[in-house]
């Protein structure tokens, strides 16, 4: 399946040489689509929803290839590091992808231009949610407590450098508090530690929680985004409750290594971004809560740049307080 | 008495040949991934998720669970009879079936393994139907503070109940330990003792240094011994015999407990019931010496509590919506593709469904059993194939278990080096198992540790504020300082040995 790394590194510049024959008839054989989490998470779930989907237009199987750990950085390892002929794509997962990046202590092995965007397929607005009976009612009531014991009042995250994270260092920012900062491994732990009263409040996404909100198990006070969320539509954005630097989601889409030639690009671009806009994505996505946001060229580009702008200065924060 | 009306219909539309056929294909498929040691429940399942896209809801789930179940009971067959854990729950099987397997009792270990997986599994899916609201939000009073202790006491209990290797085995679970250490900081997130391998990013992959420490040290051993078969014991029994039974009973009964309510608790996973009720049970035993030297008890309660444990785990998904386990989040992976929200309302808002799964449940477990027993003695004939063979053919499986996981040599790599490992360790006489628990649970306990520190903003006294943590971290204590102090009471216990 795999070739050694060490042969890959020089096949894969043997690759682009003889590149521009390849897309005529790409593709020719099953693409593997990387997952840089384990199988059963959103990204996951939304990439096998998705490689089914595609498949169809593309004309060759799509395989979903699990590499998680390391908080992603060992699937996009593999991403960057696969030969760029088109049949090894990979989910990027923004801002995780950013933050490995920008911590120099994770000795990352690719940097931002190691992948080419393609298509976005979710993005998926942070909510900062509490347990349904906490005293807790709004996210004022929240940054009141946080404010008057600084350091008391925990907030947990699903990861270091998380978009989470990230978004708790946002507030933390717009509002001039202090929370203390637990640090979960993925959002089972995190609803563990609420639901038993073992941590204040949570920062998570509108996909991971949204029907325990709506069932009233807990409680949404936020999504930070500039609009509602179309699932929780009676929990308010923090662009309304006046903190528009707020802003946090967990992006997900489809990238290829660097390298891959731009005509392979375009029929991967193509066949993913008609998946994703068909009416059947949207029925699947919306059951499990993940809202789509088709993006490609040069606005995911845009995208792609910004974000990684954004998280650098979050994460330099993020690094001088540890 | 509505919940037994629920259950009754229930297991009339689980009864329906579809469902029925989707459960026995799910126990098959699921055995066979428990049989292939690279391949653990948990990415078994997953690969096997877009199989049931095309089924009904009902009819997926159930496969699915039997796909769970059936993985769970595979790893069992290979750790008897050539010593390599199909998966990480099965490693204390080796510990007993393998020996049992060298005595020629290959049946009796695989048969008594189904049926300690059948009674606990039943069993724990009747408590399931009666207490599962109640306990799960009992269970999740267990925060990380509670986490910690119980890794710490499940560490202590094994070196102390080590008998007279005592030493041997702290300083086998230290070493585990420190090669859990490996990998990325849990907190920081920055790669440690790694020496810039990025193989080594994730930590050491625990079913290549399995694989090594049982199958590879034991090929070496084997060779050695230029025998013409794996193992030279003539087969004696089929299934376990009346008295075999009898020995067991209480080892059942008291696997079902421990596997139970240690699966309550999310995130606990499957190898610390297994280790926590062999080593109940080397206590309560008359005779411990007999344990690690072919003791029925130790694989019957090590498979039951296994089952009942993958029991109880279904209680936090159903009852809270909490996957306790990669497998299981897996499976809920699958119940939302599906249509299913696991959670509190699941039981009111989908009632019909979930009593057809849970009448499911026991109709897998009577599967497994059926499917099981009569194939007993099938996998122990596979002890007579000729030494030159086998050896060969449990490398190739070795090899291609250990690159199949993340398709990488890196790992054949560390399995060939820990099988040069487990082989010197065993001329030695050092126990594997404590290091191997120590590796599972190493980065739990010090992940657990350090979120407890970050809830209690750096101070330790965290752990006496908590009764339940407190216990924990004192009785294991206890228990070591009983041993060290008053040796002569316990004799029997220093000429054991854990491993």
């Amino acid at each position: 399946m795999l070739i050694r790394r060490r042969t890959l590194l020089t096949a894969s510049a043997a690759a682009t040489i003889a590149s521009p024959a390849l897309a005529q008839n790409y593709p020719r054989k099953a693409v593997q689509l990387i997952v840089a989490f384990p199988a059963g998470g959103s990204t996951d779930v939304g990439a096998r929803i998705l490689a089914a989907a595609a498949e169809k237009d593309l004309g060759q199987p799509i395989t979903v290839v699990n590499k998680g750990g390391a908080g992603g950085q060992l699937g996009f390892t593999e991403i960057a590091r696969a030969r760029p002929d088109g049949y090894t794509l990979g989910f990027l997962n923004l801002p995780g992808l950013n933050t490995i990046i920008l911590d120099p202590e994770r000795k990352a092995a690719f940097n931002i231009d190691s992948f080419i965007p393609i298509v976005n397929q979710v993005l998926d607005p942070g909510l900062i949610w509490v347990k349904g009976d906490s005293p807790y009612k709004t996210l004022a009531d929240l940054i009141d407590a946080a404010k008057k014991a600084p350091g008391k009042i925990s907030a947990c995250t699903t990861g270091i450098l998380s978009d989470d994270h990230l978004a708790i260092l946002m507030v933390q920012e717009a509002a001039k508090c202090e929370f203390r900062i637990v640090h979960f491994d993925g959002g089972a732990q995190q609803l563990t530690g609420v639901m038993g009263g073992h941590v204040d409040c949570a920062f998570d996404n509108v996909g991971s929680v949204f029907k325990r909100v709506q069932s009233g198990e807990v409680r949404g006070l936020a999504v930070t985004d500039v609009e509602r969320s179309k699932f929780l539509p009676n929990v308010p954005c923090t662009k309304e409750l006046g903190m528009a630097t707020v802003i946090s989601s967990s992006t997900r889409g489809v990238g290829a290594p660097k390298g891959t030639p731009a005509d392979v690009i375009k029929v991967v671009e193509t066949a993913f971004l008609k998946a994703i806009e068909s009416p059947e994505m949207k029925q699947k996505m919306d059951a499990v809560g993940l809202a789509l946001k088709p993006m490609a060229g040069a606005t995911y580009a845009k995208y792609y740049a910004d974000t990684q702008a954004l998280a650098k200065k979050y994460t330099e924060w993020a690094l001088k307080q540890r | 008495m509505e919940a037994l009306t629920h259950l009754l219909h229930g297991f009339a539309a689980a009864l329906s040949l579809n469902n029925l056929l989707f459960a026995f294909a799910g126990c098959m498929l699921g055995t066979l991934i428990g049989v292939l040691p690279g391949l653990g429940p948990a990415a078994g399942t997953a690969i096997l998720i877009p199989l049931t896209f095309s089924l009904d809801a009902t009819g997926a789930i159930i496969m699915l669970c039997a796909i769970y179940y059936g993985a769970m009971y595979g790893g069992t067959i290979t750790s008897v009879l050539i010593n390599v854990p199909g998966e990480a729950a099965s490693v204390v099987t080796c510990i007993d079936g393998h020996q049992m397997a060298r005595q020629g009792r290959a049946g009796s270990a695989l048969g008594i393994a189904a049926i300690g997986s059948f009674v606990g599994g039943t069993l724990a899916t009747v408590a399931l139907v009666a207490v599962a609201m109640p306990l799960a939000s009992l269970a999740l009073k267990f925060g990380p503070a509670e986490f910690f202790a119980l890794m710490v006491a499940g560490l202590c209990l094994v070196v102390g109940l080590a008998g007279s290797n005592m030493l041997a085995a702290l300083l086998m679970t230290v070493i585990g330990l420190l090669l859990a250490m490996i990998g990325i900081d849990p907190v920081r997130g920055a790669p440690r003792f790694t020496f810039g391998a990025e193989e080594l990013y994730d930590g050491i992959g625990f079913v290549p240094v399995v694989m090594g420490l049982f199958g590879i040290a034991e090929l070496l051993l084997a060779a050695e011994k230029r025998q013409t078969h794996m193992i030279s014991a003539e087969l004696k029994t089929w299934l376990p015999t009346r008295q075999e039974c009898r020995q067991s009973a209480g080892a059942i009964g008291r696997g079902t407990v421990v596997g139970f309510v240690l699966g309550l608790i999310p995130g606990v996973g499957a190898i610390v019931p297994t280790f926590m009720a062999y080593v109940l049970e080397k206590r309560v035993s008359k005779t411990p010496e007999r344990f690690g030297k072919g003791a029925i008890e130790g694989v019957a309660t090590a498979e039951t509590a296994n089952n009942a444990y993958a029991n109880a785990a279904m209680v936090p998904l159903l009852a809270l919506g909490i996957p306790s386990s990669p497998t299981i989040a897996v499976l809920m992976g699958a119940f939302i593709i599906n249509g299913i929200t696991p959670g509190p309302f699941l039981f009111t808002e989908q009632p019909a469904l979930v009593w057809t799964v849970i009448a499911s449940f026991f109709i897998g477990n009577l599967l497994l059993l059926i499917l099981n027993l009569p194939l007993v003695g099938l996998w122990a004939k596979l002890l007579k194939v000729p030494f030159s063979y086998m050896c060969t053919g449990i490398l190739i499986f070795c090899i291609i278990g250990a690159y199949g996981l993340k398709q990488s040599l890196f790992d054949v790599w560390m399995m060939l080096g820990f099988g040069i490992l487990g082989y010197l360790l065993r001329k030695l006489d050092f126990p594997i198992a404590p290091a191997i628990l120590a590796l599972i649970l190493g980065p739990m306990m010090e992940k657990s540790l350090r979120t407890t520190l970050e809830i209690s903003g750096g101070s330790f006294a965290i752990f006496l504020d908590r009764p339940l943590a407190l216990a924990m971290l004192v009785v294991p204590v206890i228990v070591i300082g009983v041993l060290i102090f008053k040796p002569r009471s316990l004799s029997p216990l220093r000429e054991s040995d854990v491993e």
